[in-house]
């Protein structure tokens, strides 16, 4: 990574796995302090992620049923879908992220958490903010911009608790014992520096009104795009680069390469996004220069997954033997299908039909759920029993989850994708009436709900297995009880 | 430390280049558009109190998660124009009196950038607020009887009562009225109409 670094140094740098291997009590040590606050943001996070989930079901539903749950005010379909969306988010995404990132960086900077209080305090404060946030736009608070839908006074305890738990991850940085910086760590820290200044920025901008509303259009699109182009992606791309060293054994395969991937992700993330409103109010040139940068996207998602593939390759016991690796292996290929789908949108003559359907937002949700949450189970399943001290109790639950999720999430994005192409095709053609483009797009939808509800299973199936561990955990008397439910026995 | 810091302004460098195109020249340039001033008023038009307030409403239930506010450009897809969505493309002046811009990012419903030109009657939108389908047969649009009022009728009918048939109509003797928040947010309805001409986008020809 040190460009200035003599060419030995970089060839050294090209054989670990991780910069160097930790003393057994090192270890031990890290794992001891993390436990609590670790676990702490896991369990938020997957109490989030099942109550986004549902409400997700519950919208899908009532979009192809709208008299389901009618005329209540707080369950409108309006109401609802930020809510789910944003609980998905901020509620799921990014403290499962943050935990994960601070194990990876306290592991790979060789020390261990001090005052762990504070981080503590500052979960609980940022999940405050998300329920607080959740119930204005219940009440009726909601701002409606994407993804800021939170009323304007939620996002203030939201930016001090993710300040104070970021913290905690600059500072083990700057401590770090072993002095050369991996891959992942680099990837870590941008996603940890990018959210605060993505965060305060638009929400200034936009909720807190200090723009017009002219200039609203580019500033919305650009936080949609950069919260996962240089937040959650990063982060996402940084625990790969951890974890698959550390299962297979494999060193990475090429630094360049990751060096390369790193660099022009950063360089073009920033400029994509503006396809979002392509031949909308807004500058010309702005969408000319997304077109262009979301194209050239394929230079660091080729890199990287490049460098994956050939680590991943020749690897197939341990795609059996580790849940992780799984996951990790289907998060890449979401990854690299949600890269093509983006490149099709920003080809202005299939915009023109594509925007506005569901399309964009099965790209969305692929990203979010297929890549980053994929990636955060792994994450989570790698973690989770060196926290706890004892590997996963049921294997059949494992594959609960990962199998309803690679079928939900197939169904959904292809439910979205070819659903948003059908009903795009009708919308383009004005001889098709506004109510007979929903018959076109009906079937599609119903399928969306199908989707939906077997990512619930999965997800119902992961947070019920992870509540066995923290019972065993709590309770190391007991026998936990065996696991019965086994439908997918002979699906390994 | 000091090895690693020219590397930390590149990255932060690269970082900012995204986000000074974008938003610091969205708010530098786009954030200081002004009205454009003709002989009898300026444009786009001001807005009544009501309106704004409506807009809150707009925002409070939702409505962007299923109705844009943008014609597009013909240059994309003519078919905006083509679905009477509006005359022209619109451009970011349009949005100059809005507080917040509810451009949208998907069509679940119809556009409604010029809803106010396409339907002029308020009784309309209450209709089509408390039992869409009662209106427009097939939509997918949750009712909004939360946004109404139903009360028994005392003496003389009230003049906003609205008259209603179908399964969600008011029993004898009772009668339904809009909500103050109802009347602001078809007030906002009301006010969208990019019907005017900006020297920025010439009307587009008809066909």
């Amino acid at each position: 990574m040190r460009h200035e670094s003599s060419l030995s140094q970089v060839q050294a740098a090209t054989n670990f796995s991780e910069p160097a291997p930790l003393h057994a009590t090192t270890r031990a040590e890290i794992d001891a302090s993390l436990r609590f606050p670790v676990l702490l943001f896991f369990r938020t996070a997957l109490f989030w992620l099942l109550l986004g989930s549902i409400l997700c079901t519950i919208t899908s539903l009532k979009l192809v049923v709208p008299c389901f749950l009618d005329g209540i005010n707080f369950l409108s379909y309006g109401r609802l879908l930020p809510v789910a969306l944003d609980a998905l988010l901020y509620g799921w995404a990014i403290p499962a992220g943050l935990g994960i990132s601070l194990w990876l960086i306290a592991r790979l900077c060789g020390r261990s958490l001090r005052c762990t209080k504070i981080l503590v305090a500052a979960t609980l404060f940022w999940n405050i903010g998300v329920f607080l946030g959740s119930l204005g736009i219940l009440c009726g608070y909601g701002t409606s911009v994407p993804w800021l839908e939170y009323p304007n006074w939620a996002s203030i305890p939201l930016f001090i608790a993710f300040l104070l738990m970021g913290v905690w991850v600059v500072l083990l940085f700057l401590a770090r014992q072993p002095r050369s910086i991996y891959i992942t760590q680099w990837y870590l820290l941008l996603g940890l520096c990018a959210f605060p200044w993505l965060y305060a920025t638009s929400n200034m901008l936009l909720t807190w009104g200090s723009v017009q509303a002219s200039a609203q259009g580019p500033i919305i699109a650009w936080y949609s795009a950069n919260i996962f182009g240089l937040f959650l992606i990063p982060l996402a791309l940084g625990i790969i680069y951890y974890l698959i060293p550390k299962i297979t054994g494999a060193a990475i395969y090429s630094y360049y390469l990751a060096v390369l991937g790193f660099f022009s992700l950063l360089l073009l993330a920033g400029w994509s996004g503006m396809t979002l409103f392509l031949g909308g109010p807004i500058p010309v040139w702005m969408v000319s220069a997304s077109v262009v940068a979301t194209m050239l996207m394929m230079i660091p998602v080729a890199a990287v997954i490049l460098n994956y593939a050939k680590m991943i390759q020749g690897q197939a016991a341990a795609l059996k033997e580790s849940p992780a690796l799984r996951f990790i292996a289907f998060g890449i290929i979401a990854y690299f299908v949600a890269t093509l789908l983006n490149l099709a949108y920003a080809i202005p003559t299939w915009n023109g039909i594509l925007h506005f359907t569901h399309y964009s937002n099965g790209v969305v949700l692929l990203t979010l759920l297929g890549f980053v949450s994929m990636v955060l189970f792994a994450g989570m399943y790698y973690i989770a029993p060196r926290l706890f001290g004892f590997s996963w109790l049921c294997a059949c639950s494992i594959r609960c989850h990962f199998w309803f999720a690679v079928v939900g999430l197939s169904l959904m994005v292809t439910s979205m994708t070819l659903g948003g192409l059908i009903e795009g095709l009708a919308l383009d053609d004005a001889a098709i009436t506004f109510v007979n483009v929903l018959s076109f797009a009906a079937p599609w939808r119903w399928l969306n709900v199908i989707a939906w509800m077997l990512l619930l299973l999965s997800y119902v199936s992961f947070v019920r297995l992870f509540g066995k561990m923290l019972f065993r955990a709590t309770h190391p008397d007991q026998k936990a009880s065996a696991c019965s439910f086994n439908p997918l026995a002979s699906v390994s | 430390m000091n090895r690693l810091r020219p590397l930390f302004i590149t990255i932060a460098l690269l970082f900012f280049a995204g986000w000074l195109g974008f938003v610091a020249y969205s708010y530098l340039q786009l954030g200081r558009l002004a009205p454009q001033v003709e002989s009898d008023g300026s444009l786009p038009p001001l807005q009544s109190g009501s309106a704004i307030r409506g807009a809150k409403v707009y925002a409070a239930e939702g409505c962007m998660t299923c109705h844009s506010q943008q014609v597009r450009q013909t240059s994309v897809t003519p078919s905006d124009i083509d679905r009477n969505w509006g005359k022209r493309p619109s451009v970011a002046r349009d949005y100059l009196r809005d507080q917040v811009a509810f451009l949208g990012t998907s069509r679940i419903g119809p556009d409604l950038s010029n809803v106010g030109v396409r339907f002029t009657d308020p009784i309309w939108y209450y209709r089509h607020l408390y039992e869409p389908t009662a209106v427009v047969p097939g939509s997918n649009m949750p009712a909004y009887r939360y946004l109404f009022k139903m009360q028994k009728i005392q003496g003389q009918p009230s003049e906003e009562a609205i008259v209603l048939t179908g399964p969600h109509a008011p029993k004898e003797g009772y009668e339904v009225v809009p909500t103050e928040e109802a009347k602001d947010l078809v007030a906002y309805l009301l006010s969208r109409k990019q019907d005017y001409t900006l020297p920025e986008v010439p009307p587009v020809p008809e066909k």
